[in-house]
């Protein structure tokens, strides 16, 4: 496209790009037509001009040939006159000169006075004043003989025409040519010119056969003419003949007509090249319009394929194998929140969280590695964590495919990016919510339970007092009736009473039913299933989940879901205590399972927190006691209870044993009679990190 | 503190409608120690049933002052159906509802105490206060009962009126003299008097103002 796109809209500048377009070939069309008009009607035009000056030239050089053939008998005639020693020899010398002038008719010899003297006819044609008299047509001649006379040169007569015998006639003139002997008048030597034949020695036989050459008068009447075609009248040439005495008019008129159409090669060749040039400029304008529609085609699926990259979600990132941004796209930008430019000038991406960056640049080189380069990225992708420009980290997903290039050539890495923070928020929202959920549904159980306990006991504890009541009311105003009346309501006030016993043993029955579901199980397994959660709620802050237990792990005879419920509880409460410290870095839970007894395993839960002070730490386990706003307070009573129900104790030191921080919480419970227990219980403590 | 009540009402009863026979039956102990009346029902269907029966076979029912005690938590029908069922029945001036409420149930008595039920006790009760609510209750029933029985006399009384006394009593409510009756009616004026003695005998008054009276209370 290299007209200038200043227009409105696409289409509107697609228009005129081919309204343009449609100018410029109709111009180039336009220009050739006249190009080649011209070249056709030059072309014709020289050939005319060229035939005519060939005319023009022959008719110049016919002239000259018929005056130096009449200078030529001119001079013959004037020798004659002057070697005349005998009228005999005059005549034989008049007869050969004759016979070798065809132009010559008749010589004659005059008298000063102009009377004819002797007159010698051409033998070789026929007698020329056969039909008319010599006398009659004498005119002339005399006005010749007197101009020669008067001059005293050789001089012409004006043209006339003699009627023949044969019924035609010829056209001629006379040549009079005083005899001067001493400058004394000897007479005239007259000869009579025939001009036809005058014209026949004017051309070559060539040129004789391609065109007529003729004496005209002013008119344009023709005197004598010579040649073999008749002249076309196209390409004609006249040519004086200065002669003295008078003046011949002499045309030759070429036997070629007007130029035909092809009036030759040249043209042809012209004309042809014209047309395979309209051919070509034809074809070269066909191929063109392709170039121009398939242009448009690849600028539209170039638009198109733009237009789906910057409406993708996705994030896409190109990186050459030295890690540098060399492409990323809108969504890409949107995401970290830098700028294309900004990404593809940085040296070390700025998208990386600073305090990551050299276990992310470890892992590149660990790709450019050409050890590993054959390590193709999992399909699956990875999840990483990437810093928007305000500094906030989010998770991203990528999914990264080697680039390769048409040679086959390794040259970088494509990624596609997805940004998953929001997805892990709900993942939190909804744990959350379950967690809420699960807190109301044991909170509506307790209420439940209480509910229960609740009508269960007021139902003989009312009876009770209204038995008492009524006895008091009875004793105030006493009859007969009283004491038996009194007795009777005692009796009841006993039955109650031991009924309300009965609902206190049936809940010590039911926490009893409990114990019984105590079963043998190891710690890892127990921490196993609580540890998925604990971590899901540490990467929120950031914190680092650390567990120390012995291998192998020792195994506790508890109700799991209750100490599960106690694991649960008391990470959350150290991973809630941490949230708000200075340093992320310093924000690590540590849970440690120790068997410290044949008979009791202890769990240690410790935090890094700003710990908790003596006053507070008093009412820690009360019930309903909170320092949360959305807290039951029922947490650590509960596990405390939960614990006690084992047979446990649980308890809390702040700071941690050993620092100047934090809170641990530890809390016993049985271990179960494991068959075969190994000697050194508390073997090599394996660490697990996140 | 003992409930004075007008005699000739006769004997209160104290409906008791609980579940739970321990309670009932210490109620209704409690209640005979301050020497009333009851009768204890198990459920809110059996009550409702006799009462039924009750006021089929007597239209002016009931004889007597009563009060409903009742619990709002029943298995079958609750006490708040219940209570609906009696307010339906127009019964609650004359038999005032307490009601006994357990843990949680508070609101639903506030909300039954604003259409009209006498009050609610939380269990566990404090029993005489209980017992004390019960007779203030019953006074209750024994006024609307008064009021009833007053009434259905005042009504009685004006059926027994002839059709020209009636027109004399109508007249002397209006404030008339013996006179203008007389020539309102077109009779004499000694008639008129004797009429006016007859329907004071009657309406059991002294006066005219009195008459009036009885009339405006019965809102004929």
């Amino acid at each position: 496209m290299n007209t200038p796109a200043n227009a409105f809209s696409p289409q509107a500048a697609q228009r005129q790009r081919r309204r343009w377009r449609l100018a410029l070939w109709s111009t180039l069309f336009l220009l050739l037509l006249v190009a080649l008009t011209l070249l056709v009607v030059l072309t014709a035009r020289h050939e005319d001009s060229r035939v005519q000056d060939q005319v023009d030239a022959l008719a110049t050089d016919a002239a000259a040939k018929v005056r130096s053939e009449l200078l030529r008998s001119q001079q013959s005639l004037q020798a004659l006159a002057t070697h005349v020693p005998t009228p005999q020899r005059w005549r034989a010398d008049a007869s050969e000169l004759l016979r070798q002038n065809r132009e010559l008719l008749r010589i004659e010899h005059r008298t000063p006075d102009g009377q004819i003297d002797t007159a010698v006819d051409s033998p070789v044609a026929p007698p020329l004043f056969a039909m008319i008299g010599r006398d009659d047509l004498d005119f002339n001649a005399d006005a010749a003989c007197a101009a020669a006379r008067h001059s005293a040169a050789p001089a012409f007569s004006g043209s006339y025409f003699v009627p023949l015998a044969s019924g035609g006639g010829l056209e001629v003139m006379d040549l009079c040519l005083p005899v001067l002997d001493g400058g004394q008048d000897q007479g005239y030597q007259l000869a009579t010119v025939s001009l036809q034949a005058l014209l026949a020695s004017a051309l070559t036989p060539e040129q004789a056969r391609r065109h007529e050459v003729s004496f005209v008068e002013g008119d344009g009447e023709r005197l004598a003419r010579s040649g073999l075609p008749r002249g076309m009248g196209v390409y004609r040439a006249d040519s004086l003949v200065d002669l003295s005495g008078t003046r011949l008019r002499l045309r030759v008129d070429s036997a070629a007509g007007r130029p035909s159409a092809v009036p030759n090669l040249t043209t042809a060749a012209v004309l042809g090249l014209s047309v395979l040039l309209f051919a070509l400029a034809l074809l070269l304008a066909r191929d063109v319009g392709r170039r121009a529609r398939a242009e448009a085609a690849l600028a539209e699926a170039l638009a198109f394929r733009k237009a789906m990259e910057d409406s993708l979600i996705t994030g896409l990132r190109a990186r050459d194998l030295q890690g540098h941004i060399s492409y990323v796209n809108p969504a890409f930008c949107a995401m970290v929140g830098f700028t294309a430019d900004e990404l593809r000038e940085a040296t070390v991406p700025p998208y990386w969280p600073p305090e990551l960056a050299d276990s992310y640049q470890r892992r590149q080189d660990l790709r450019q590695d050409p050890a590993s380069a054959g390590l193709a990225p999992s399909r699956e992708g990875f999840e990483t964590l990437f810093m928007r420009k305000n500094g906030e980290r989010f998770a991203v997903m990528i999914y990264e495919a080697p680039l390769v290039d048409g040679q086959g050539r390794h040259t970088g890495w494509m990624s596609a990016v997805l940004d998953v923070s929001a997805q892990r928020r709900i993942e939190d929202l909804s744990r959350q919510q379950h967690e809420r959920l699960q807190a109301t549904a044991r909170l509506a159980t307790i209420g439940e339970m209480a509910s229960l306990l609740s009508h269960e006991l007021n139902q003989p504890l009312a009876a009770i007092a209204s038995y008492a009541s009524g006895s008091l009311n009875l004793m105030d105003q006493p009859d007969a009736d009283t004491p038996a009346l009194l007795r009777q309501a005692l009796q009841r006030v006993a039955e109650q009473a031991e009924r309300a016993g009965r609902v206190i043993k049936s809940v010590h029955d039911f926490v009893r039913r409990r114990e019984q579901l105590h079963e043998s199980l190891g710690v890892d397994l127990l921490l196993e299933a609580v540890l998925p959660l604990v971590r899901l709620q540490a990467r929120k802050s950031g914190t680092q989940v650390l567990t120390d237990l012995p291998q192998p792990a020792p195994r506790v005879l508890c109700d799991r879901t209750m100490v599960e419920q106690v694991l649960l509880n008391l990470a959350r409460n150290a991973i809630q205590a941490m949230e708000h410290g200075s340093d992320p870095a310093a924000r690590v839970l540590r849970i440690r399972v120790r068997q410290t007894h044949e008979r009791w395993v202890t769990f240690y839960i410790a935090d890094a927190g700003p710990g908790i002070d003596r006053e507070l730490g008093a009412r820690l386990f009360t019930p309903f006691f909170t320092t949360r706003s959305e807290g039951m307070g029922l947490g650590l009573s509960l596990c405390r209870t939960v614990v006690e129900q084992h047979g446990g104790a649980m308890d809390f030191d702040s700071p941690v044993p050993g620092t100047r921080t934090g809170t641990e919480f530890r809390f016993t419970l049985p271990a179960a009679p494991a068959p075969k227990l190994p000697a050194n219980a508390t073997g090599a403590p394996q660490t697990l990190s996140t | 503190m003992s409930l004075n009540l007008d005699p000739t009402l006769g004997l209160p009863v104290v409906y008791l409608v609980d579940d739970e026979d321990v309670v009932r039956d210490a109620l209704a102990w409690l209640l005979r120690s301050r020497r009333l009346l009851s009768e204890g029902f198990a459920s809110a269907d059996a009550f409702w049933q006799q009462l039924q029966a009750q006021r089929g076979g007597d239209a002016a029912w009931p004889g007597s002052p009563v009060c409903l005690v009742l619990d709002v938590r029943m298995p079958g029908t609750s006490g708040l159906e219940l209570f609906e069922r009696l307010v339906d029945a127009t019964l609650l001036p004359v038999l005032p509802v307490i009601f006994l409420t357990g843990h949680g149930d508070v609101p639903t008595a506030v909300a039954a105490v604003k259409r009209g039920a006498f009050d609610f006790v939380e269990k566990p009760f404090s029993n005489n206060a209980l017992v004390d609510r019960i007779e203030q209750a019953l006074a209750l029933s024994a006024a609307e009962l008064a009021r009833r029985r007053e009434q259905r006399g005042r009504a009685r009384r004006l059926a027994e009126l002839t059709e020209r006394e009636a027109e004399v009593m109508r007249l002397v409510i209006e404030g008339l003299p013996n006179k203008r009756i007389a020539d309102a009616l077109g009779i004499s004026v000694r008639t008129v008097e004797v009429h006016r003695a007859r329907v004071f005998e009657k309406m059991d008054v002294k006066s005219a103002v009195e008459l009036a009276n009885r009339l405006r209370d019965a809102g004929a």
